[in-house]
């Protein structure tokens, strides 16, 4: 909480030094904003968001988790987990100048240490040269895949979440750095373009990964009710054992993605395909449709991913970790999001996971010489997601 | 087959009266003239901070719940109540590069703000038009 009140004061002394800034200088002419206008927004803006959902899984074996931070799920755990899919995220954002503004995001999940304490998702502060260029200083969220600035964001999702097969391979949402981002039309077509630089630690229940050099481009195109997004990340990444006390070596880890989607209003298409490579190279993929009746959207998914190979150059790897590298699973979900009152939805989700013939997929906290490989489980989700 | 006809005449009726008849205006002072559906609906979902000619652009909203405001976003943006709400959710909470228009009360203060700036945008009942305000877009 402590670095939630340094952060709180952080914002105090950008507004002052924002609107010392402006003094003297006419920002305003070139924004449009005119500040005794009637149009103007105010200066200090508070919204939340939230997810209350349970997960229910047939496998008793292993637990069946969204992330590899999560200590616990559904599965041998517990008969049912609120863990995977709960949160309360707030946000406060100022916008001091037409040139300066700042954002601050705190989020209670559950997380690695078993506990949901509230951590810092976000703590930016952004100058716009025009209100087409700017940049941003701080903690930043991570355009990776199409979903990833989103995915916590349950009320913006037409899923209970995103889907597992693919969201599952990259933890990692934020990046303590900056970032520039360019927007630009062309004939009707807008593009954000955007480029990343910055570090990121996270804590997983065994160990702490610490991200170096972390940089990335991002494009996003839309055209009408088609969007395309195309990204590439790349960090050096590290993980420190709390089990052994022993630092793994700074590996190269890369993601590549492609994403489009379509939705012209009463019904939506979602096609995406990632690439991702450390010292072992996978791909993952998942395709969704969905229809809009009234307040009813019933949607469906396809998603997998395929199994490991290791990358050369690299020592050859032990048999134990060819096991452990290989996560290959697919899944087909179908599920019915129910928007039944004002900024409140409700979704049940149910999923067939198919474990590939050489893996346990992404099931942890199996007894030791489990092997689930080739078998089928179901997993059913409710959820009801707000926003404020 | 008769009551059938006059079943659908009345049900023809009530969804004419139902819906507003929206117009998309500038203040007279602007120098817009026209604008596309899909241009109006990148400047009032926070996509484009400018007009097609260069000059900064202010979108001004009406409440949730009106039916003027349905209608617009149904006709420009082919979005309902709950999927602008999912929308914005999703741009607030990735970082707000922009956010929601300004909300002003009903047609009459939608017209004033907007006849008051040149880089003012909104909409208003078709009814509402005086000569303030110039219709860029009749959607």
């Amino acid at each position: 909480m402590n670095t939630i009140f340094k952060l709180v004061v952080f914002f105090v002394l950008v507004a002052g030094i924002a609107n010392a800034a402006e003094l003297g200088q006419s920002a305003s002419a070139e924004f449009g904003a005119e500040n005794t206008d009637k149009t103007t927004q105010p200066m200090f803006k508070f919204d939340g968001f939230g997810s209350l959902g349970v997960n229910h899984s047939s496998q008793r074996l292993g637990d069946y988790v969204l992330d590899s931070t999560l200590p616990k799920g559904a599965g041998r755990s517990s008969d049912w987990a609120a863990g995977n899919d709960s949160r309360l995220g707030a946000q406060l954002t100022g916008n001091f100048s037409p040139r300066v503004s700042a954002v601050l995001q705190v989020i209670s999940e559950y997380q690695a240490d078993n506990t949901y304490t509230p951590v810092v998702e976000w703590a930016n502060v952004k100058y716009a040269f025009t209100p087409n260029v700017h940049v941003r200083a701080g903690r930043i969220v991570l355009p990776t895949f199409l979903n990833s600035e989103n995915r916590k964001v349950g009320y913006s999702l037409p899923w209970v979440h995103p889907p597992v097969d693919l969201y599952r391979v990259l933890a990692i949402t934020n990046s303590d750095g900056i970032d520039a981002t360019y927007s630009f039309e062309v004939g009707e077509a807008a593009h954000t373009l955007k480029a990343l630089y910055g570090s990121n630690t996270i804590d997983r229940p065994t160990s702490i990964s610490t991200s170096h050099n972390l940089w990335g481009v991002f494009d996003t195109l839309e055209y009408g009710p088609a969007t395309l997004h195309v990204g590439y990340q790349e960090r050096m990444a590290s993980s420190h054992s709390l089990l052994t006390g022993i630092d793994g070596a700074w590996i190269k880890n890369s993601d590549l993605s492609i994403g489009a989607s379509y939705d012209p209003g009463n019904w939506f298409a979602i096609y995406q395909w990632i690439q991702r490579q450390s010292t072992t190279n996978l791909t993952a993929m998942y395709a969704g449709v969905g229809y809009r009746i009234n307040k009813f959207t019933p949607y469906m998914t396809y998603s997998n991913n395929g199994r490991s190979s290791f990358v050369p150059g690299f020592a050859a790897p032990t048999a134990a970790a060819i096991v452990s590298a290989n996560k290959s699973q697919s899944t087909v979900s179908a599920g019915v999001r129910w928007d039944f009152m004002k900024n409140v939805d409700l979704k049940v989700q149910y999923d067939r996971v198919q474990l590939s013939d050489s893996s346990n997929g992404y099931l942890i906290n199996l007894p030791v010489n489990t092997v689930l490989y080739g078998t089928t489980f179901h997993v059913i989700s409710a959820i009801v997601d707000f926003v404020f | 087959m008769k009551s059938l006809s006059c079943y659908c005449l009345i049900l023809l009726l009530t969804s004419f009266a139902a819906s507003a008849d929206v117009v998309v205006v500038v203040s007279a002072k602007s120098t817009v003239t026209h604008l596309t559906a899909e241009q109006a609906a990148r400047i009032f979902l926070g996509k484009s901070n400018t007009f097609p000619d260069g000059g900064n652009v202010v979108p001004v909203d009406q409440p949730e719940g009106a039916a003027i405001r349905d209608e617009f976003y149904a006709r420009v943006a082919s979005k309902n109540a709950s999927q602008l709400t999912a929308y914005w959710a999703r741009v607030i909470f990735t970082g707000g590069d922009s956010c929601p228009p300004k909300l002003l009360e009903g047609n009459a203060a939608v017209r004033r703000a907007v006849a008051g700036n040149p880089n003012a945008i909104g909409y208003i009942d078709r009814n509402a038009l005086d000569g303030s305000v110039r219709v860029v877009l009749d959607p």
